[in-house]
Parts: structure tokens; C-alpha cells; sequence
């Protein structure tokens, strides 16, 4: 059979099929990528932070912008030489968008690579830091976890005596972890069953020991005792259901015409007669460790406290909390401005905020990043106050400095600082436009201090620059992630009409520049969204 | 619709010209963002300088979906198509707008003077 209107358009709509399929799915992604910018609206007119702007590197954005609208013109010029009825024409300008394709992936693949290893911590005080972690080394050698993968200085330590496991929800790989690091630092120490399991495994069977105190904390052993427990959960629940519902028969029974309600609360599960039944749970299994052995917890994964603290898998940990800082070998940007935000909704003054705040109090190279960012800001004043003038009414300058301006040293001012020349004078590199700083390239020149330690009491909130630090980067990541699957899905699209279309330009080469046309009014779209995409998040 | 391959042939240099006008008008708005002397508005990003990339944007948008979408020359259905995908996106923004203000955000709305005078209260802190 022949499907009508591929080719020839229909009367009624004056269209071809796929022209009009298209048109609606790309209506829908209208309100798609709509529903995202008016949350990137709501969410940045709401947001209790002051939201990040101009924080991405913009020339790798511009470059991106310039290559999807070079891939557009190539896309639309591959469709006219299908018109035309040139292949040769229609096989280059596509290979030119495909390739296009590509590069905008790859600066996005650096782009989003940069951010998943770019730290930020935001301090008790609202400080924010921004950089580099160590990796924890022992002499020479990194430290490296049971996946072979090096150890950010960020760890939770805690001299443990005690573990107790929750039998339901353990998490394997944290075990594993523990039996590594116990294999691979404390050869002395062990881990051992606190006190046998006795437990009746059987209906009507006395109880037997599953497992003797002293017993090597191993996952098998976690395994027998989950298992044991998950039976006798499920056992215990349906004598308990069968009790119930028993219960309820002989209460209505004994009810007559009387509403549920009215009688509810004296039927129960009859505990008496259930009992010998039962078999025994074990909701937990404690371990003890001898001698006490110093583990190290991501932070993510622990809630610690001074004597004992908790993972999220609901394992408690016994045991003396150490001294764990939080280690930066870099630092990038040191940003004040939410502290100071805060100061002002308490009415205090930002600028003694920020020199009381802890990180001015106790780092010598914060106070003087400080004090050379005080007076740059003076000079802007000034020169804001030269330019412009004041405003006649009111008599305040017409033009101020930004709070980014007063508020935010970065890595851009700290070259500047040793270079000795003003804010924005810095001599900054092509690449470093692209990457951020090169620590490598300019040693010399990095001045913020190696191995800036901080404790893990100052530390509110820590993540990479990933959806978990804020609402901003959260959209980045949803809005650019979205656009980037579009960029890929249309490529292969367009691909396909590539690699495989020889043979349809042979017998119907009309009906493939139309297909053309399609995946070329995709691509358009796709250019389309990223041309908002780019102002709103690399300039505004 | 251009579909003969003399009126394709013509387009083609107008695809050239709006690709050029385009490549342009990207570099003027990353000028109007990055030069002090380009900076309408207070010193710094504020709702002008919003409101001049926005105009551009859209105006680089409009564009695209004009010329290489060809939806200068298209058929009724695929406007009416379209339209709607955007009048739509245009009642989420209003939504937007709504929620953002609500009177109930302002301390006047139900009369209560005392709200504005007193001490604003720190939210509740949560860590991740």
C-alpha cells in the first residue's frame, strides 16, 4: 500500500505528513523548554542567595553560539542542494553540521567537566569559598579507595569502637569500603560480633545460634543474618495479619449492628496467643572494633557527631570524632556576598560583616585579599562617581559598583593583586578563559596559599559546582542537559539521512529533501532555544 | 514555500545574509553585556540590560523561525500549530508572574503595619 501525502502535500492543510508531525512536536517542545524558563524565572526572582551572574566562562559559550548557527545556515543549505538535486553539495554541507554537531558536544563535555570537579563550600558565616581539593597522600603516594580512585582531602575521621548495622537497609559498597580500609590500614585491629545471635529460625523450634560473639564482621555474615531477619519479618507479619483479622470476625460477631468504630479500638492482635509462633527479628547487629581504628567517611554518606554518628544507610557509628578539615590546594574565588546579604536583612553593616566574618578573622591572605579588594572598590567608586556624576534630586551617584564588585575576589584578582595592577589589568590567558586558572602554566603567579585548611565545624554546605549547590546551577544543568540530548538526538537523525540516503536521492529524491526539510526545521529549533539559553545563562 | 530550484537558488543568498546578521548580533550582545560604555541602566546587569538581551534574543529567534524555518511564507495550520504551542508557554510565564506578585507577599495586604516593622526573621537553616 502507498501511504498518501509524502511527497505531495494534502489539499485540505496545504502540508505533507511529516511537515505537520513536526509542527506539533516541535509546539510541545515550545512549552517544554518554556515550562523551564519560567521556572528559571521564578526560581532566580525568588531565590534567598544572590544568584550567580556571569559566573560561566562566556567564550566558550560564544564559540558554542557561532557553531550553531554555522551548523543552521549548513543544515538549510543541505536541504536546497537536495533540491537542487546535487548530492555531492547535500553530502558536504551535512557533514559540515554533523561535525558542527560534534564540537558544540565537546565544548560542552569540558564545560560540564569542569563544573563535576570544581569545589564549593559555604561557610556557617554565609562565606563561600570556591576552588580545588588536596588528595590525601601518605609521604609520596596517593591515597587511593578500594576502586583504585585518589581520596579527596574531605574526609569525615572517626576513631571507631563501635559499628552497629542495620540488618534491613546495610549498604554493601560502605561495607566493602570499611573491610578495605581495616585491610589496608589497621592489619592489627579487627572487627568482631558483639555478643551472640540466638534466634528462632523455625516455628516451634527452640532458639539456635546463628552466629558466635566474636565472629569476623564479613558481608556473608551480614547476608545470613538479613536473610534471617527478612524471614522472620515476614512470617511475624502474617501471623499477626491472620491474628487480626480474626480478631475482627469475633468482634463483629459479637457486635451486632454496632458500627466498626464503635468497637475498633478494643480489637488487637492477640499477642498471647501468637507468641510461641513467633520467630525472632534482628532488626540490628552491633560489631566491636579492637582496637579502635581511625575510618574515614565521605562527608556525603555520614552525619557526624562528637561521640556517635550515623550513615545514611542507618549505620551507627561508636567512636571519638577527629579532627576531619576540609583541604583546598586551590583556592578560586572568595565570595562574600551572601554574608553580606544577610547582614543587611539584620541591619548590620556588610562591610564590618565581611572583616568579622572568620575566614578574614583567621586567614592572613583572605584579610589582604580583603583589603586589596576594599581599595579596588574605592577606585571604582571614585571613578563610577568622576564618570557619571551624582543625581540631582537625590544627590547619590548615578552609578555604583556592582556587589560582585564589592562582594567577590576571584582568581582573575588574585593575579591581578600579584601582578600589582588593578582589578580586570590581570594578565589572564586565552586558555584560562576557557578552563579557569592554570595552576600548572602559572606558578608563580598563583597566590592563594597551598593547602588552605579549614574545619569542618565552619563548614555549612559543601558539593561541587553540580544541581546540588544551588537552584542556578540546578537549571543550568536541567535546561543545558535538555538541549544538549536535542543536539544529539537531531545529529543522529540527520546522520541517518547522511550515511543512508543515497539510495532514496535515487528513487525519490524529493521525498528525502522533504525528510531533509524536517530534520532541518529540528535543528533550527534547536539553534532557537540555545539562542536564549546563551544570554540567559553565560551574561545575565 | 520556496520549492521550484530557481526560487531555492534565490533563497540562498538570503540564508547567507540572515546567517551573517546573526553571527553579528551575537557579538553586540555579548558587547552590550561586557562594556561599561554599552551599560544602559545602573552600572552592572539589572532589568535593562535583561531587557536588551532579551529584545535581542528574540529578535535573533525570530529570525531563525522566519527564515530558516520558512514560517515567513508557511501555511495557515502549521501558525495555528505553532501559535498555540506559544500561547501557552505565554500563560505559563503569566503564571510566573502571578506567583511572584501575589499581594499576599506584601505586609500591607491584610492591613498588618506591625509586619514591616519587625525584626525580619532568619529562616530556618538546612544543609543539603
Amino acid at each position: 500500500m502507498e501511504i498518501p501525502y509524502v511527497v505531495t502535500p494534502r489539499k485540505d492543510t496545504g502540508l505533507f505528513n511529516s511537515k505537520i508531525a513536526i509542527w506539533l512536536f516541535l509546539a510541545s517542545e515550545v512549552m517544554l523548554f518554556g515550562g523551564f524558563f519560567s521556572a528559571y524565572v521564578f526560581l532566580r526572582l525568588g531565590a534567598d542567595y544572590p544568584w550567580p551572574e556571569r559566573t560561566l566562562p562566556v567564550l566558550p559559550g560564544l564559540i558554542n553560539t557561532f557553531v550553531l548557527i554555522g551548523s543552521s545556515i549548513t543544515v538549510v543549505f543541505a536541504w536546497a542542494s537536495l533540491k537542487l538535486r546535487n548530492w555531492n553539495h547535500f553530502r558536504i554541507y551535512m557533514g559540515i553540521t554533523l561535525f558542527c554537531a560534534a564540537l558544540f558536544m565537546v565544548f560542552k563535555g569540558i564545560e560540564y567537566n569542569v563544573k563535576f570537579h570544581h569545589q564549593a563550600v559555604r561557610l556557617d558565616d554565609y562565606t563561600i569559598v570556591e576552588g580545588h581539593l588536596g588528595y590525601e597522600k601518605e609521604g609520596d603516594q596517593y591515597v587511593l579507595d578500594h576502586h583504585g580512585n585518589k581520596v579527596e582531602e574531605n574526609m569525615i575521621r572517626i576513631e571507631t569502637t563501635g559499628l552497629t548495622f542495620s540488618t534491613v537497609r546495610y549498604h554493601k559498597p560502605w561495607v566493602e569500603e570499611l573491610l578495605s580500609q581495616l585491610e589496608h590500614r589497621e592489619k592489627n585491629a579487627s572487627v568482631k560480633l558483639a555478643e551472640d545471635i540466638d534466634a528462632v529460625v523455625e516455628e516451634g523450634k527452640p532458639a539456635e545460634t546463628l552466629a558466635k560473639a566474636g565472629e569476623e564482621l564479613s558481608l556473608d555474615l551480614l547476608a545470613r543474618i538479613r536473610k534471617a531477619h527478612l524471614k522472620a519479618r515476614a512470617h511475624n507479619a502474617d501471623l499477626r495479619t491472620d491474628s487480626l483479622r480474626e480478631a475482627w470476625k469475633q468482634a463483629k460477631s459479637a457486635n451486632p449492628g454496632k458500627r466498626d468504630w464503635q468497637f475498633s479500638s478494643d480489637v488487637d492482635v492477640n499477642v498471647e496467643a501468637i507468641k510461641d509462633q513467633l520467630l525472632t527479628e534482628i532488626p540490628a547487629v552491633s560489631f566491636v572494633v579492637e582496637p579502635a581504628v581511625k575510618f574515614e567517611f565521605k562527608p556525603r554518606d555520614v552525619r557526624e557527631a562528637e561521640t556517635q554518628s550515623r550513615l545514611r544507610d542507618d549505620t551507627v557509628i561508636d567512636g571519638k570524632l577527629l579532627a576531619s578539615p576540609m583541604v583546598f590546594h586551590y583556592v578560586d574565588a572568595i565570595d562574600f556576598r551572601h554574608l553580606a546579604m544577610k547582614a543587611v536583612e539584620k541591619g548590620q553593616d556588610p562591610i564590618s560583616a565581611v572583616e568579622n566574618s572568620w575566614l578574614v578573622q583567621n586567614h592572613e591572605f583572605a584579610r589582604k585579599a580583603w583589603d586589596w579588594n576594599k581599595a579596588q572598590v574605592a577606585k571604582l567608586e571614585a571613578r563610577l562617581l568622576e564618570d557619571y556624576g551624582v543625581h540631582k534630586e537625590t544627590g547619590l551617584p548615578r552609578r555604583e559598583p556592582t556587589a560582585k564588585e564589592r562582594y567577590r575576589i576571584d582568581w582573575k584578582d588574585f593575579v591581578a593583586m600579584s601582578d600589582g595592577v588593578d582589578r580586570g589589568k590581570g594578565n589572564i590567558r586565552i586558555k584560562e578563559e576557557f578552563m579557569g586558572p592554570d595552576y600548572k602554566g602559572r606558578e608563580e603567579a598563583r597566590t592563594f596559599p597551598e593547602h588552605f585548611s579549614l574545619p569542618r565545624e565552619q563548614v555549612a554546605f559543601a558539593s561541587k559546582f553540580t544541581p546540588a549547590w544551588n537552584t542556578y546551577y540546578a537549571l543550568y544543568f536541567t535546561i543545558t542537559g535538555l538541549h544538549g540530548l536535542h543536539v544529539i538526538g537531531g545529529a543522529l537523525v540527520l546522520a541517518y539521512y547522511l550515511f543512508f540516503g543515497r539510495r532514496m536521492f535515487e528513487s525519490n529524491p524529493e521525498w528525502l529533501a522533504n525528510r531533509v526539510e524536517i530534520g532541518g526545521l529540528f535543528w533550527h529549533f534547536v539553534d532557537l532555544v540555545w539562542i536564549f539559553v546563551f544570554p540567559i545563562f553565560y551574561l545575565m | 514555500m520556496a520549492d521550484t530550484p530557481e526560487a531555492v537558488k534565490k533563497s540562498i543568498r538570503t540564508y547567507m545574509l540572515i546567517g551573517a546578521i546573526l553571527f553579528v548580533f551575537t557579538v553586540i550582545t555579548v558587547a552590550v553585556a561586557s562594556f561599561e560604555f554599552l551599560d544602559f541602566g545602573i552600572h552592572g546587569f539589572d532589568w535593562v540590560d535583561a531587557i536588551i538581551g532579551l529584545a535581542i534574543a528574540s529578535f535573533k529567534a525570530t529570525l531563525v523561525a522566519a527564515v530558516f524555518m520558512h514560517l515567513n511564507h508557511e501555511k495557515k495550520a502549521v501558525y495555528w500549530i505553532f501559535g498555540s504551542g506559544i500561547v501557552f508557554v505565554i500563560g505559563l510565564f503569566a503564571l510566573t508572574g502571578l506567583a511572584k506578585w501575589d499581594p499576599i507577599h506584601d505586609p500591607y495586604f491584610f492591613g498588618d503595619e506591625a509586619a514591616n516593622t519587625a525584626p525580619a526573621v532568619e529562616n530556618a537553616e538546612t544543609d543539603g
